[in-house]
């Protein structure tokens, strides 16, 4: 059985800190952010949900980028090549061959393809697919202040990974888009109270 | 350094002065074109420990910024205006020499001011101006007041130390984990994620510890917390009261650790409030100053000698005709005024929760307290923080006893503070105390200011004074500075200095490590660091041969220590370790070492008798308001407590400039809760005014619901730039807390001041 690569997100961990943002930027000379940490179910960003007053306050960040997803619809939106899946489950965008076309853009459910205006390419998260065919791991796990990402294989999952106590608890985004996420989400804990 | 298809690869540590967190980095540099091209996180012994933040990776942004500035700069239009003519260094140091020469000559050497501003990690960046200052017989102006004083002055009364982290937060470095973890007035999430809230994480996810946070606004510390309690600004002493009230209703209190490492069995008078000595009521000359207990067996009094296992803690007693009460019965006194409805009514917190607080606390085997400065940065900060540890050490939190573990690094300073081995020689002015030195001569006039590792004019309270008044007062002004900073706008001359690319330092952290800082590249343009820049002046001034060898000879003299915690450790060898070094273990001898507590009984004192103390009735952690207080005086009208929460997009003022970082975080926003911003008609993204007396702030309204009502927060370090009008610190106050200043050194109380928000209106 081949690899079939993915992260969980352990929001219980992510600060919202944006480091990782930055990190995949400079690691792949992106323009745009093709990591977007959103606060949830709020206008602001860095604020929270609930009442000051009711003491039912709650702030959860949650990072959005490409889902590489098992049935992805990039890969068949694009007619240039530009976009494949790898045997390893990565979805990596090749940007020798992207015309600028946008339809991947459209039609990515997730809106995790971005279109860099000056140079009329496509930008997504490849997974740091270039380091990982190095045996490194993403740069944005190991510049993750939190240490809220985890990198691994979902046909053999190990460590961190591996999530043994809350394997139930994990959930992707949007299910419903049916494209079969292989990036996942651990939600932030709810508070016990004293 | 590794090496690899043209590129170096070079270790090197991060002196930023953020939570002082030192990550190491790993740097990759184009050997052809001598350019830094990729940070990256740096190994330490453990992967676990690798770490850097979106700043540190920002910073090939800050080294390449293109407003760099890239000669000396001397001033050519008015003060403040701006324009500047290049000039070369020779140029430069003629017009220092000549300045401070001038000014020497006419109201002594000590008319010279080093303004100093934050150090981070590093060193002898800093060192090499103590150097200058000591040889010159000039003023050292301390940075601690910038904000920082208060933490070390309430810290100083009751553990007889600058910051009690050793005290208060080993468990969150040393097993066992605590079972309670109370982050009390700071947000280690935002402003310390590496070094502190990592390890609390881990914490929580590995023993299941709850954690409580205890803020005026609900950050990312509190959105990870089991419970969060929001309350008033400067009322954290209030909190601290009802809860010992509780505490100690309930028993709570661990009276054998009161007994063995607190004053609290010692007889106060209640005629002086001193503490009862030998004295007053023994002839004996050798026991004169001894305290005196209850022997509780025996019921009658004992001048101290050694053990306290038998003393009374509590309870009214007549000694030698002298009424006196034990000092943890006055401390039981004063929390009986403070139940937690009347906590509640100060505070803003429910008595509820305040209540389920303290017995939590009460019922923790093990509670580790989580501070920083934010909490104390408020007028009577340092009482804050006294009454804070008060519960700590009253429920055996306070670390009394040295466990295993490594010693810190005590360093060679001597050199650097001492003109010669046997002779302290710069004079000394806390931050706010320059104020009056520059306006009003006191307690001795200064007249020219040499601004380096800081932005003045941004970062200190109130910005308004400081130009239109301090400012005029000076004859001649030096900023060093790596942009040209508002406070540079205001300067004579502006020297340009390195990135911390370019220049190396001994870093003395983090624990359990040391670090070398590595120059990566060479100094860009015509900038040189800071330690090359002082001994330039050094060479003019005749005291060249003191700064020898550069930035290593800096290094190498400051490492020149016999004390045990650094033997063995030299430059040559952190660097060929990696750049970091494990410290010194504690000898297995020294395990049981009591924890040294420099308070005058070498006990935690939660009772303090210091003369102006007892003065200022302040001989116990008595609640104040913050309007109990002069600043009453310029607060009426202005209804809303400003405070200055930390952002993780700049390090106080650095990297305020930096796109990457500003990208994603454009502009200041004032944080008003709804229900204030109701009252007032305002909506979010509204722009409005926040005003006192003092001066103004133009910005962009946020409403949410994450804060206090009563108050409002915009992050600190904005530049001025960045605002329509006025800025962070044109709204805050300068007023100094005599006590403080008795203490140790009087304290900025940025989260003291009051304004009123009002809507914008453009004038047209």
């Amino acid at each position: 059985m081949g690899s079939q690569y993915g992260l969980i997100f352990n929001l219980e961990r992510c600060i919202g800190c944006e480091a990782c943002t930055v990190a995949c930027k400079i690691e792949n000379n992106f323009i745009t952010d093709t990591i977007q940490v959103k606060t949830l179910n709020t206008i602001n960003k860095d604020t929270p949900t609930g009442s000051f007053l009711q003491g039912n306050l709650r702030m959860e960040f949650q990072p959005h980028t490409c889902n590489h997803c098992e049935d992805p619809p990039c890969v068949e939106a694009c007619s240039f090549n530009a976009l494949i899946q790898r045997d390893d489950g990565i979805v990596v965008l090749n940007q020798d061959n992207c015309t600028g076309c946008q339809t991947c853009v459209t039609a990515c459910p997730y809106g995790a393809i971005h279109f860099n205006k000056d140079s009329n390419i496509a930008e997504k998260c490849n997974l740091c697919s270039h380091r990982i065919d190095q045996g490194l791991e993403p740069f944005c796990v190991i510049c993750c202040e939190g240490q809220a990402i985890y990198f691994g294989d979902w046909n053999t999952p190990q460590g961190k990974f591996a999530v043994k106590d809350r394997k139930d608890e994990l959930y992707v985004r949007n299910p419903e888009f049916n494209t079969k996420p292989k990036i996942k989400y651990l939600p932030l804990k709810k508070p016990r109270g004293l | 350094m590794t090496e690899q298809s043209g590129i170096i690869k070079v270790r090197t540590t991060c002196p930023m002065h953020c939570g002082i967190e030192a990550c190491g980095w790993l740097v990759s540099v184009n050997k052809k074109t001598g350019r830094a091209i990729k940070i990256e996180p740096g190994e330490f012994m453990d992967p676990s420990e690798r770490r850097i933040c979106l700043r540190g990776l920002s910073q090939l942004d800050y080294t390449y910024h293109p407003d760099r500035i890239k000669t000396p700069l001397k001033r050519v239009g008015r003060r403040g205006e701006g324009k500047f003519e290049s000039i070369s260094w020779e140029e430069a140091l003629d017009i220092i020499e000549k300045n401070f020469k001038e000014i020497a000559e006419k109201y002594g050497w000590r008319a010279l001011g080093w303004v100093l501003g934050g150090v981070g990690a590093g060193s002898t960046k800093f060192g090499v101006y103590l150097r200058l200052a000591s040889l010159t017989k000039s003023t050292r102006v301390s940075a601690w007041g910038y904000g920082d004083s208060g933490l070390p002055c309430g810290s100083r009364i009751i553990f007889g130390s600058q910051i009690p982290y050793g005290q208060l937060m080993h468990r969150l470095i040393d097993p066992p984990d605590p079972d309670l973890i109370v982050v009390w007035g700071c947000n280690p999430g935002e402003a310390a994620p590496l070094r502190w809230f990592r390890p609390i994480m881990d914490i929580k996810e590995r023993s299941g510890t709850k954690m409580v946070t205890i803020d005026p606004r609900f950050t990312v510390t509190a959105s990870k917390s089991d419970a969060y309690l929001g309350l008033r600004p400067g009322t954290d002493t209030a909190l601290a009261l009802s809860l010992l009230n509780i505490i100690f209703k309930n028993g709570y209190q661990k009276n054998d650790y009161i007994r063995k490492y607190t004053n609290g069995p010692y007889l106060v008078r209640l005629d002086t409030k001193k503490f009862l000595r030998g004295k007053d009521i023994s002839d004996s000359k050798s026991k004169a100053d001894r305290y005196v207990i209850i022997d509780h067996e025996k019921n009658e009094p004992k001048i101290l000698r050694g053990s306290t296992k038998s003393a009374a803690l509590t309870g009214i007693y007549t000694v030698n005709g002298i009424e006196c009460k034990t000092a943890l019965q006055l401390l039981m006194d004063l929390a009986d005024e403070l139940p937690p409805e009347k906590g509640s009514e100060i505070t803003g917190v429910s008595a509820e929760l305040i209540t389920k607080l303290a017995h939590a606390i009460g019922k923790a085997k093990t509670t580790t307290f989580c501070i920083n400065m934010g909490f104390t940065r408020t007028y009577h900060g340092h009482t804050s923080l006294r009454a804070m540890g008060t519960i700590a050490a009253i429920t055996g939190n306070v670390r009394a006893e040295v466990g295993k573990g490594r010693n810190f690094p005590v360093l060679n300073w001597d050199p650097f503070l001492k003109a010669k081995p046997d002779e302290r020689s710069y004079h000394r002015l806390g931050i706010l105390n320059m104020y009056d030195a520059i306006e009003k001569g006191d307690p001795f006039p200064i007249k020219a200011v040499w601004f380096a590792l800081t932005n003045f004019v941004n970062q200190c309270a109130n910005s308004g004074k400081i130009v239109n008044t301090l400012f005029n007062n000076l004859d001649f002004i030096v900023t060093v500075d790596t942009f040209l900073t508002d406070t540079c706008k205001w300067s004579d001359l502006v020297l340009p200095t390195t990135s911390i690319l370019e220049f190396s330092d001994f870093i003395p952290h983090p624990y359990p490590y040391v670090c070398i800082q590595q120059k990566v590249i060479e100094p860009l343009y015509e900038s040189k660091s800071d330690v090359n820049i002082a001994s330039a002046v050094a060479e003019r001034l005749g005291f060249g041969e003191y700064f020898q060898g550069g930035e290593d000879g800096m290094i190498d003299l400051l490492l020149d220590t016999d004390h045990l915690s650094m033997d063995g450790i030299t430059r040559e060898s952190i660097i060929a370790n990696g750049c970091f070094q494990l410290l010194n273990p504690i000898p297995e001898s020294m395990e049981t070492m009591p924890f040294p507590m420099r308070t005058p009984s070498k006990k935690i004192e939660i009772y303090s008798d210091f003369d102006y103390l007892i003065e200022a009735g302040e001989e116990l952690p008595y609640y104040k308001a913050a309007l109990d207080s002069p600043i009453k005086n310029i607060a009426e009208g202005f209804p809303l407590t400003f405070i200055q929460g930390h952002t993780r997009f700049r390090t106080h003022s650095m990297f305020g400039n930096v796109d990457s970082l500003l990208k994603m975080n454009p502009e200041p926003l004032l944080d008003m809760h709804p229900r204030d911003a109701e009252d007032r008609g305002l909506k979010n993204n509204d722009m409005v005014v926040m005003y006192n007396g003092l001066g103004n702030a133009i910005l962009k309204l946020r409403v949410n619901e994450g804060i206090v009502p009563g108050t409002v927060n915009l992050s600190e370090g904005w530049w001025l730039k960045d605002f329509k009008d006025g800025g962070v610190n044109f709204v805050t106050h300068d007023i100094v807390n005599p006590v403080q200043d008795k203490i140790y050194e009087p304290n900025m109380s940025m989260n003291s001041a009051f304004v009123e928000v009002k809507k914008y209106k453009e004038e047209i």
